[in-house]
């Protein structure tokens, strides 16, 4: 294992530093944007959307209780993401009247429509749960060690 | 704050692995239309088969999407990380950190800088593709770095059961299976939301898409001829596609070319931008036109537009392209004569290339001596 972690460790050096050369070769004013770019979105994400996420995991937690905390968690994943993706075409930022073909989609309806489903599995998700009968497997999965049954009664 | 048992190593390494497939195939794919636009000596692009390009361009993009949902799980899987103590720490530590700073920061520029590509929302003011280029060589190696770094907690982590057996708090909830599944749904969920813009089955359900895959004579346009300035020129009655082979030189007005021997060929149109769709071209085989001025099969073919000069009004086309029997000087899409859009009066198309180099409006073919 030691012989194959030094060769991606001298490979991957020998690639980024490539890069690095690449990057240097630009104006440094460009160099600076490329980096405040790239550091900008390290900044968002570490101190703006997770700390957000958490936020939202912590007092969902607490407010949506048993079976509904599942499908809720996947459904907020999928909301997450395709918020994500929307952000580039919901207001056609890069649209240009000479060419329509481009963002030629309604993507507020197509996002809205796309969040509305995958809510709408929630309750699917729910009923399917609570319908179908729980594994053995399933709840010791869920134990913890020190979850031991009530003895039963000494007679 | 308590941290979710969730997050954790079994999760962070499976999820990892997702994640380092994806970005191999984004890395690879990205290297084949980097080498196509810059051509080395030892690269080979073969023509066959047609839709190569458009697969390999059209990977390129899905999985750079697909990636996305894997980066957010990944990361907020080891989120917690971040303020462990010490924050400070010895140099390792700090080096450690630095490696993942770098490559934190070079995934979200290549997936942010590729994203509002694709929409055509240049807000970043650096030129896309060189820098996009030029970070995916640092993004590659923080990558190796970082498996190579994590290498031995990557393996114990596979190898343990994914479910801790004391680690999961609490009654029924979501179990690290549940979050694995959870993250290849969302992936799947990404792909059928953005990929109908090359995958013609998802055409109806990529709502997010940049390109609903419809355009005049049922393909989209990338480069408008009213962008490119060529609309007088390309409608003047005085219009001559000019053929050169060194001293030999050849003038052929639109009805010229019409009344050359035609070829009808189903190629697709595969952007950089990761759409694509597939057409019926037809028009004069180029291998034929370029005979005409003596040029045998084995000169490289440059392309020159009526666009005043830019990054792409004039391109080269390789010798094994510009001989093969499909590579078309079209005259017609899907039966009608191009679209001004399209780059009437003639363009080039030719296999496995990527759209950007399949020249619009030309005004002049040059055989370059072998």
């Amino acid at each position: 294992m030691t012989a194959v972690r030094i060769l991606l460790l001298a490979a991957g050096l020998a690639g980024g530093l490539y890069g690095a050369w690449l990057l240097w070769q630009f104006p440094l004013e460009i160099i600076v944007r490329i980096a405040v770019w790239a550091g900008a979105g390290v900044v968002l994400h570490d101190f703006v959307f997770a700390p957000l996420c958490a936020a939202f995991g912590f007092a969902g937690r607490r407010i949506i209780r048993g079976r509904w905390w599942t499908p809720v968690t996947v459904a907020a994943l999928c909301t997450a993401v395709l918020g994500l993706l929307a952000i580039p075409v919901y207001a056609r930022p890069g649209a240009r009247p000479d060419n329509l073909t481009v963002l030629d989609r309604n993507y507020p309806l197509g996002l809205w429509v796309s969040i509305a489903i995958v809510w709408a599995c929630v309750p699917i998700c729910y009923l399917i749960a609570r319908l179908l009968p729980v594994g053995q497997n399933e709840v010791v999965e869920q134990q913890r060690s020190d979850d031991v049954e009530r003895q039963p009664p000494a007679s | 704050m308590k941290t979710s048992p969730l997050r954790g190593t079994a999760v962070t390494a499976r999820v990892g692995m997702a994640l380092g497939i994806a970005i191999a195939i984004c890395f690879i794919t990205g290297l084949i239309s980097h080498f196509i636009q810059h051509p080395q000596p030892w690269f080979y692009w073969p023509t066959r088969p047609v839709w190569l390009y458009r697969v390999t361009q059209g990977l390129h993009v899905i999985s750079g999407i697909a990636a996305i949902p894997l980066i957010v799980v990944k990361l907020w899987s080891v989120w917690p990380k971040l303020f462990e103590r010490p924050i400070i720490g010895g140099i390792t530590k700090q080096l450690e950190r630095a490696s993942i700073l770098v490559l934190v920061a070079s995934m979200f520029f290549q997936l942010t800088t590729g994203l509002l590509n694709i929409a055509q929302w240049y807000a970043f003011e650096f030129f896309f593709t060189t820098s996009h280029y030029a970070m995916s060589w640092v993004a590659i190696g923080a990558v190796l770095v970082h498996i190579a770094v994590k290498l031995p907690v990557i393996r114990r982590a596979l190898g343990e059961p994914l479910e801790g057996d004391v680690a999961m708090g609490g009654a029924v909830g979501p179990s690290r299976r549940t979050v694995l599944w959870s993250t290849g749904l969302a992936v799947g969920l990404a792909t059928v939301v953005t990929a109908g813009q090359t995958v013609p089955w998802f055409r109806k359900l990529s709502l997010l898409a940049p390109r609903s895959g419809e355009g005049p004579q049922g393909i989209p346009v990338n480069r408008s001829a009213l962008a490119a300035g060529v609309i007088r020129r390309a409608q003047s009655a005085d219009y001559r596609l000019t053929v050169t082979n060194g001293p030999t030189t050849k003038a052929f007005t639109v009805a010229e070319l019409a009344a050359l021997p035609q070829a009808t060929h189903e190629l697709p149109i595969a952007c950089v931008e990761g759409w694509s769709a597939s057409a019926e071209w037809s028009g004069v085989v180029l291998a034929d036109l370029i005979a005409t001025v003596g040029a045998g099969p084995d000169s490289d073919v440059r392309m020159i537009s009526l666009e005043p000069p830019g990054p792409y009004s004039r391109t080269t086309l390789p010798a094994r392209h510009a001989g093969d029997s499909q590579t078309l000087i079209a005259l017609k899409l899907n039966g009608e004569v191009l679209e001004l859009d399209h780059g009437y009066p003639c363009r080039l198309i030719a296999p496995t290339r990527p759209g950007v180099l399949q020249t619009k409006w030309l005004a002049r073919i040059e055989v370059i001596p072998a």
